[in-house]
């Protein structure tokens, strides 16, 4: 969109150059402000100067891999791992008719599952090599099946998540810089790429992903806190086989085999796709009674379709199963698939206080990062909830947990302090008559985090007209900005955010040389602000520049995936 | 369990990670490159899987005289086409309509059977008993898309055309259900149209209706782009009004615009300033891409309720689907049967593959879409020997073993387990020369169970490819010099084969250092294997997925002379003929895997 403020002139932007060389917007300015950017009009057809050179975008989970042309609104291609992709070429046992008969074997030694996973965060053992041969092939594939394109070196752009490990991200730029020799690659944080695509600055992200749950504040386009939890996809699918196992004929399943599955991985995936749902929020504090709730429901439902009544009437669900010892059709009550997600991402029999950091139930997990952030960031970012990931497809999943943390908003407020002793201060009417005042005194004296102290001082800085905070209203535009109510918004996706970054033109904090890698590898990397990226400090709306790509490279980083 | 026949795959040398760029990671890789050389290759780890190719897979290029795997090509596309329609796709189509098939061209969704257009017999009404009229018209009235497999229509999620052609761009603008949607284009259109924008107006106005607008994948794209190319391109050509005009490039109205900026300051320079300083905001309305989330799926649970296990679409299914821009975001709402739409045939490529270090060409198909002949194709097989794998049983010599012998000799048969067993290998020169090979096996199989082996043979000649009518010539003629007689001596030695044939049992002792067989251009040697007990200890983890075939890893190091410079294989026989002035040693190197079957568990 916009060209190079007064970097080494591309040979192609060189005109524009000549006709407002950099100094020019400042004859009529005040000294401050930005330079004025020559013609970023005559830079905005895509088409015009840059038509064939295609940018490669990549977005990387732990299952899939999606890959298409920036400015696509959607990813062209999306592979997933398994195990048929690591087989050798010229395998065809998957065409066999009794293939998979035997996946026991396959999943012996606690691998149940894991071989349709690129990799585990824990690098610990792990084989960054196959990491890396896993992602070739895999690309290799989207390549040839989907892009259709030859084996032309191209700019790809990477979407990461941004708690990737270092090591597994060296592995996975090594595998590709080697294969395939883009001359660059820029790495795109996740979240950040979910935010641009839903067209909002600062945003939460809840990424109901396969091996966690990650919840990330994006505060003008800056990832601000993380928190994590075990609690993703592949605890979901674990919890399902375990209802199945439940619902299974004892006698048969669990002494002949010693092993503690008795459902392969594909098929309990896929019937976690397809029939486990989650329950809506109940209304009434004693926990898990969930009559109340569905009687409403199915009254509703007599109203719309008559000829759903009886299948609802006997509520069961048959599932037919072939990986069990013999195939079967399991009958379930409907209201039984709900268990899984329930276990696996509530847990709401068990009181906060029993969860450990790393596997705390999502609804606090969103609520303790919302409460972590700053006053002024959370209004912004509550407003701003972007579900996704593979989870966020479990319907009813994203809904309970927005129920779930606005209850917990509406019941505890943005008070950290919680317990028996804060309830009897809140009931004791006598206690009660001392908070004011010290909360007052308090505010007075530190202007701490807490919330009173903050509200206190935005009273106190209201009469100080502040010259930039007039401008920047001035700038606003005539709605203000949502801000402090819970309210969730729909994200076109990382890809497809990231797919707009590229597009227009925005560059990457991590951008990677080729040669640099090849020469020195993540050791080169130098820390984020160690790394002059004045463009990039203003962000996306006033420096989302193209970097020249001559000199600048010789200092790069990894940005937020660190540096060794 | 399967049978297992005998395999061979050959690992490519580009899958050394010493040729591979960097060395990786630096603290890893520091111990496993130290012993690099002695390493021998591993044909169970998992990595090894992803560089080890059967014959047949693997091209060879001239010039380098080396093995090129599909990893180690680079390709470029011949042509583009349907694989349903054979029609070409010109590449520029690619850009713009995608990488699938913009005809009629479409995939069941529940079974990716080819779908046919067919025509929607009209209900049993009067004109039935018209019977003319039907004939006069058979083809009329709505169509749908039909699989002929599993008998699926599309009118079952509600699709019907009116048309029978170009089925791709009337189903771009049915959602599921029947209803009509914009495409993008349209939308465009729509958004120029005056009296749309009157109403668009009139909409905005009225406000909140706005807000709840659901906006389908490719228009929320659409208009955040739009959103942020206009945030983005704000500061200098909102201001002026002459943005329309600057976006024909340098053009002069711009620089006067800026020019008139400059002079005029005041009112403007003031919303220059504003527009700057507020940096980029964020989409605020469906129009710049803002949409909310609809939370209550409860709808949607009922649905699954109601329609249980049947109703709900496979993942299998799931992940053949096309990204269905046409609709906002389903979150999960995708998974019943009646969401999934026909699946358009991707397109494929013909690719011609170059060698990456010398860029000659060593594939190149015909690039009509029709033909399946390739102009040029150096297959690794016509460079390297093959090699092919038979079981040996030796047991014929005890008299009354023949059945047991028999029953060794059966392909796929289980190995026992301990008991040494003995497999021949036949290695077939297909080049004009000479070859030498040299094999090396460790003796031990690398992995939990280690079987041990004994390659009886590991140097030998292999004779070069002559011609079969040449030979034969040279029999029947019995003259000549010193070919004939070497034909002679090669007539002989298969004549000794087929005696052996006949009677198995002819003294064929073993002997180390000994070819077995020979023939025209290929040798057979014995190898010798121990195969090891699959018996798990208490603790032991347990047996994995094909732990249990006996896989021997094998380096193979092949040497010959070839022509210096020739890079044709019919000039290097004639040079042969004339005696080879200039000879050049070349020589291969590669580890193979052989595959000779399961052990008894």
């Amino acid at each position: 969109m916009s060209a190079p403020v007064g970097s080494a002139p591309l040979p192609h932007r060189s005109v524009a150059n000549i006709r407002s060389p950099p100094g020019a917007g400042h004859h009529h300015q005040s000294g401050s402000s930005t330079p004025l950017r020559p013609l970023p009009s005559s830079f905005g057809s895509p088409s015009s100067l840059r038509a064939d050179e295609e940018i490669i975008i990549i977005e990387f989970g732990t299952r899939k891999l999606q890959v298409g042309f920036s400015g696509d609104p959607a990813p062209r291609g999306c592979v997933w791992f398994g195990p048929e992709q690591q087989r050798r070429a010229g395998d065809f046992r998957a065409w066999q008719t009794d293939y998979r008969q035997d996946w026991r074997a396959a999943a012996a030694g606690g691998l149940w599952g894991k071989d349709h996973e690129l990799w585990q965060y824990d690098v610990r053992g792990s084989d960054l090599g196959l990491v890396g041969d896993k992602i070739e092939r895999a690309l290799r594939e989207a390549f040839t099946k989907y892009l259709l394109i030859d084996s032309r070196p191209r700019r790809m752009v990477w979407v990461v998540p941004s708690s990737l490990p270092i090591p597994l991200l060296s592995a996975v730029l090594d595998s590709i810089f080697s294969r395939f020799q883009p001359p660059t690659i820029s790495l795109l944080s996740s979240p950040l790429a979910l935010a641009v695509g839903a067209g909002v600055r600062s945003a939460l992200v809840v990424d109901l992903g396969w091996l966690e749950t990650v919840v990330t504040s994006v505060y003008e386009y800056r990832e601000i806190v993380t928190k994590r939890s075990i609690r993703g996809g592949r605890t979901l699918v674990e919890q399902t086989h375990k209802l199945l196992a439940k619902h299974l004929p004892q006698g048969q399943s669990e002494p002949s085999h010693s092993q503690d599955h008795v459902v392969s991985f594909e098929e309990c995936s896929d019937i976690t796709a397809r029939m486990v749902w989650c329950k809506p929020r109940t209304a009434s504090d004693t926990s898990r009674i969930s009559n109340d709730g569905l009687a409403t429901v199915q009254e509703q439902d007599e109203g719309e379709s008559q000829a759903h009544t009886e299948h609802r009437r006997d509520g069961s669900v048959r599932i037919p199963l072939r990986s069990w010892l013999a195939p079967t059709t399991l009958e379930l009550p409907f209201e039984a698939l709900a268990e899984p997600c329930e276990d696996a991402f509530f847990d709401s029999q068990y009181s906060p206080a029993s969860f450990d950091d790393h596997e705390l139930p999502l609804h606090l997990l969103v609520y303790r990062t919302l409460l972590q952030l700053p006053v002024d960031v959370r209004a912004f970012c509550m407003s701003r909830i972007i579900f996704t990931g593979g989870c966020s497809n479990v319907l009813g999943l994203r809904g309970r947990i927005f129920d779930e943390v606005s209850h917990l908003v509406r019941e505890r407020g943005w008070d950290p302090v919680q317990g028996k002793a804060v309830e009897q201060l809140r009931t004791n009417p006598k206690s009660r008559r001392r908070v004011p005042r010290q909360v007052a005194s308090q505010g007075d004296e530190s202007g701490s985090e807490e919330e009173d102290g903050i509200w206190h001082d935005a009273a106190n800085t209201i009469p100080k007209v502040d010259t930039i905070d007039e401008q920047l209203r001035r700038g606003a535009d005539e709605i203000p900005p949502v801000q402090g109510e819970m309210r969730a918004i729909e994200s076109l996706g990382a890809w497809s955010g990231a797919s707009l970054v590229t597009h227009l033109k925005a560059s990457a904090v991590a951008t990677i040389d080729r040669e640099l890698w090849l020469q020195h590898g993540a050791a080169g990397a130098s820390r984020a602000i160690d790394v002059d990226y004045r463009t990039q400090r203003q962000s996306l709306g006033a420096g989302g520049l193209i970097r020249g790509s001559v000199g600048h490279h010789t200092n790069w980083t990894l940005g937020i995936w660190g540096a060794l | 369990m399967a049978v297992l026949t005998p395999y061979t795959f050959i690992q490519c040398p580009c899958s050394d990670s010493s040729t591979l760029g960097r060395p990786s990671d630096p603290n890893s890789s520091t111990i496993t490159e130290a012993d690099e050389d002695e390493r021998t290759f591993d044909p169970r780890a998992p990595r090894s899987n992803f560089s080890l190719y059967p014959l047949e897979y693997l091209l060879y290029c001239e010039d380098c005289h080396q093995i090129r795997c599909p990893r180690c090509v680079s390709e470029e596309i011949v042509t583009y086409y349907c694989p349903n329609c054979l029609f070409e796709v010109p590449s520029s189509n690619l850009k713009s309509e995608g990488n699938r098939c913009t005809r009629s061209c479409f995939q069941c969704p529940i079974c990716i059977g080819p779908l046919a257009v067919t025509s929607i017999e009209t209900r049993p009404d009067p004109s039935l008993l018209a019977a003319p009229d039907n004939t006069a018209a058979p083809h009329s009235g709505p169509y749908a898309l039909t699989c002929s497999y599993c008998n699926w229509s599309s009118t079952e999620i509600g699709i019907q055309f009116e048309k029978p052609n170009s089925i791709h761009a009337q189903l771009a603008k049915l959602r599921n259900g029947g209803s009509t949607r914009l495409t993008a284009k349209e939308r465009k259109e729509r958004r120029k149209d005056p009296a749309y924008r009157r109403y668009q107006a009139t909409s905005s106005g009225e406000g909140e209706s706005d807000q709840t607008e659901n906006l389908d994948l490719e228009t929320q794209f659409a208009n955040l782009k739009a959103f942020y190319q206009n945030q983005l391109a704000d500061p200098n050509s909102a201001d002026t009004g002459l943005a329309a005009l600057g976006d024909l490039g340098f053009s002069s109205p711009t620089s006067l615009s800026r020019i008139m900026s400059i002079y005029t300051g005041g009112s403007l320079q003031d919303r220059k300033a504003k527009s700057r300083l507020g940096a980029m905001r964020e989409a605020l309305k469906p129009d710049e891409g803002l949409q909310f989330a609809h939370l209550d799926e409860s709808a949607a649970i009922e649905t699954l309720r109601g329609e249980g296990h049947d109703g709900t679409a496979s993942i299998t299914q799931l992940v053949d689907q096309p990204p269905n821009l046409g609709e906002e975001h389903l979150h999960g709402r995708s998974r019943f049967i009646s969401e999934l739409r026909p699946i358009p045939y991707l397109l494929r490529t013909k690719r011609s593959k170059r060698c990456p270090v010398c860029r000659h060409i060593i594939s190149k198909p015909e690039a009509k879409v029709q033909t399946t002949r390739f102009r040029i194709r150096l297959v690794a097989g016509s460079y390297i020997p093959s090699i092919a794998i038979r079981p040996l049983s030796l047991s014929a010599t005890a008299g009354g073993g023949g059945s047991s012998a028999s029953g060794a000799t059966l392909p796929g048969a289980l190995l026992e387990p301990l008991k040494p067993a003995h497999f021949l290998l036949t290695f077939k020169n297909p080049i004009f020369e000479t070859i030498k090979v040299t094999l090396g096996a460790p003796a031990e199989t690398p992995g939990r169970f280690a079987s041990k082996v004994t390659v009886l043979c590991p140097v030998f000649e292999v004779d070069a490819n002559t011609d079969v009518w040449d030979e034969a010539l040279r029999e029947g003629g019995a003259t000549g010099g010193a070919g004939s007689g070497g034909g002679g001596e090669k007539g002989e030695r298969r004549r000794g084969r087929y005696d052996e044939g006949s009677q198995a049992n002819n003294g064929n002792q073993l002997e180390v250092g000994k070819i077995w067989e020979r023939g025209r251009n290929w040798v057979s040697i014995v190898v010798e294997v121990v195969p090891a007990s699959l018996r798990l200890d208490q603790g032991d983890a347990p047996l994995r997925e094909d732990e249990d075939v006996l896989e021997i890893p094998l380096f193979v190091h092949v040497e010959w002379e070839g022509e210096a410079g020739g890079d044709d294989v019919l000039e290097s026989v004639a040079a042969k003929d004339k005696g080879g002035e200039a000879r050049e040693k070349r020589e291969l190197a590669y580890w193979c895997v052989l595959g000779l079957g399961r052990i008894r568990k």
